[in-house]
């Protein structure tokens, strides 16, 4: 099957799937209070994205600070950990224990602090990301063959040609590969930031939808999250693509 | 045992540290290391909070719900997806976009349709630790080596002997970093379920004292939890290595 064929095949189920959705609601198997049927949904598109639009701005743009600070954090705290053995022993534990208790523990806590504003937002998705960004760049420093530096350094190498020439383009994948996962962590710790204590931005607008039980509007403004995520990843993946390449 | 010394020195500097700059602070807000076993005993003493053992055997209930449903659903659709080609290509697209989603703006719309009962939570847990499961199987039967399945076949292997014999050693240790995986996240999503909006369950009570502004409570509390979660990841981290020692 060709690549026009699997697009076809991709096209045909997302539309057989939209079609008994739209009869499952029609027939009373679901219920339209709850589950409104994709024609409402489209309906609403219009009128949601309107009223989401500067939400999105907003959430968006506090999920890239907080990306930002965490990619920061992230590539510089895993080059350190990763190429230093001693401290690499000594703290990974911590991050590990960090990367897997469940954030939304300190939710509450970030937000007493730091009140119902952009400041709860932006760290929570720094806390989100950053810890997913360190262990991969930690795990790919590490990872670099000794002897590429061993050559580097013997045919006269300083060390800032090291790390430009050879440790970079080396750690450069998983650097990528962290920074691909942790954008999608950074917009979940945004919109959950906002769905737990926001006062704007798109979590707060689609759990208050939720609330409200404007379901139509709910579906549509998933929907529009949900591309906007997905374009955002699959530029990032095209981007890593390209630089895979220039390595 | 210099690493273990210096792992400690972390824990008592970041723990000191933070006792210093909260200790000037409002103790409201800025909730200091050492009043926590305090606050622990009290809670213990005197119950302010709903009885925590029905709220943890709920929540216990819920994670191991969502598990068996995420991990029924992902093996299933895993396997359907890797062993056949064709329509692996066509869907497996469409999984890796969903993944990209940011999974919290499914839940309002769970939240609509399940209420804030049980319900909600264990389908944000399923949802979650679904998409892990069966990324890894689809891993995993891409890393079986096509010769081996050939051989054996033809040697008069059956399919099941083929897929227990040589399938599934080859690709074992994928598909259970990937079921342990599912188990943190839906652990996630029911904490995050409950913490968001719930009559019921751990993050009901976390989120209640929070409410109610008992801050030491809601610190005590969401430590005890992260401590619980980390034992628990802990117990799949055991797992995942003897398996992965089995399949060598």
């Amino acid at each position: 099957m060709g690549r026009l064929g699997v697009l076809g095949c991709q096209a045909l189920s997302l539309g057989a799937l939209l079609l008994l959705w739209e009869a499952a609601v029609r027939t009373g198997v679901a219920d339209p209070l709850f589950v409104p049927t994709p024609v409402a949904v489209a309906a609403a598109l219009g009128p949601t994205a309107r009223e989401a639009l500067p939400r999105l701005g907003d959430t968006l743009l506090k999920a890239l600070l907080g990306y930002a600070l965490a990619v920061g954090l992230g590539v510089l705290g895993g080059l350190w950990l990763g190429s230093r053995r001693f401290a690499h022993a000594v703290a990974m534990p911590y991050v590990v224990a960090a990367y897997g208790v469940p954030k939304v523990l300190v939710l509450p806590w970030i937000v007493l602090i730091c009140g119902l504003g952009t400041t709860t937002a932006v760290l929570t998705a720094t806390l989100f990301a950053v810890f997913p960004i360190l262990l991969m760049v930690a795990a790919g420093a590490r990872d670099v063959d000794p002897t590429l530096v061993t050559a580097a350094v013997a045919m006269g190498a300083t060390r800032g040609q090291v790390s430009r020439k050879v440790l970079l383009p080396a750690v450069m994948p998983s650097v990528v590969a962290g920074m691909r996962v942790g954008i999608v962590f950074a917009m979940l710790g945004v919109l959950l930031a906002e769905m737990f204590a926001g006062t704007r931005g798109m979590g707060f607008l689609m759990q208050r939808m939720a609330l409200a039980f404007r379901a139509s509007d709910l579906f549509a403004a998933t929907a529009i999250v949900s591309v906007l995520s997905i374009v955002v990843v699959l530029s990032l993946e095209h981007l890593s693509r390209r630089l895979s390449r220039w390595r | 045992m210099k690493v273990l010394a210096g792992r400690i020195a972390i824990a008592v500097a970041v723990l000191a540290l933070w006792e210093a700059v909260a200790a000037p602070l409002n103790p409201l807000f800025y909730i200091r290391p050492s009043v926590l076993p305090g606050a622990l005993v009290a809670m213990w003493r005197v119950p302010e909070l709903p009885p925590l053992a029905e709220h943890v055997w709920l929540t216990v209930k819920e994670i191991a719900a969502a598990y068996a449903i995420a991990v029924a659903a992902g093996l299933w659709l895993g396997f359907l997806l890797g062993l056949r080609t064709t329509v692996g290509r066509v869907y497996e697209p469409l999984l890796a976009a969903l993944y990209a989603v940011p999974s919290v703006i499914w839940y309002p719309s769970l939240m609509l349709f399940f209420g804030l009962g049980p319900a909600s939570k264990i389908a944000f847990g399923v949802l979650l630790g679904f998409f892990p499961v069966v990324l890894s199987v689809l891993a995993g039967v891409r890393q079986v080596p096509p010769t081996l399945v050939t051989v054996a076949r033809s040697m008069g292997a059956r399919p099941f002997t083929v897929f227990r014999k040589v399938m599934l050693p080859a690709m074992a240790s994928t598909m259970v970093g990937g079921l342990r995986a599912a188990l943190a996240l839906a652990v996630v999503g029911v904490l995050v379920g409950e913490i968001l909006g719930a009559r019921a369950g751990v993050g009901y009570v976390i989120s209640y004292a929070y409410g109610l502004m008992m801050t030491r409570e809601y610190a005590v509390l969401a430590v005890l939890v992260g401590a619980g979660v980390l034992a628990l990841d802990t117990a799949g981290a055991l797992v995942e290595a003897r398996v992965k020692r089995w399949a060598g």
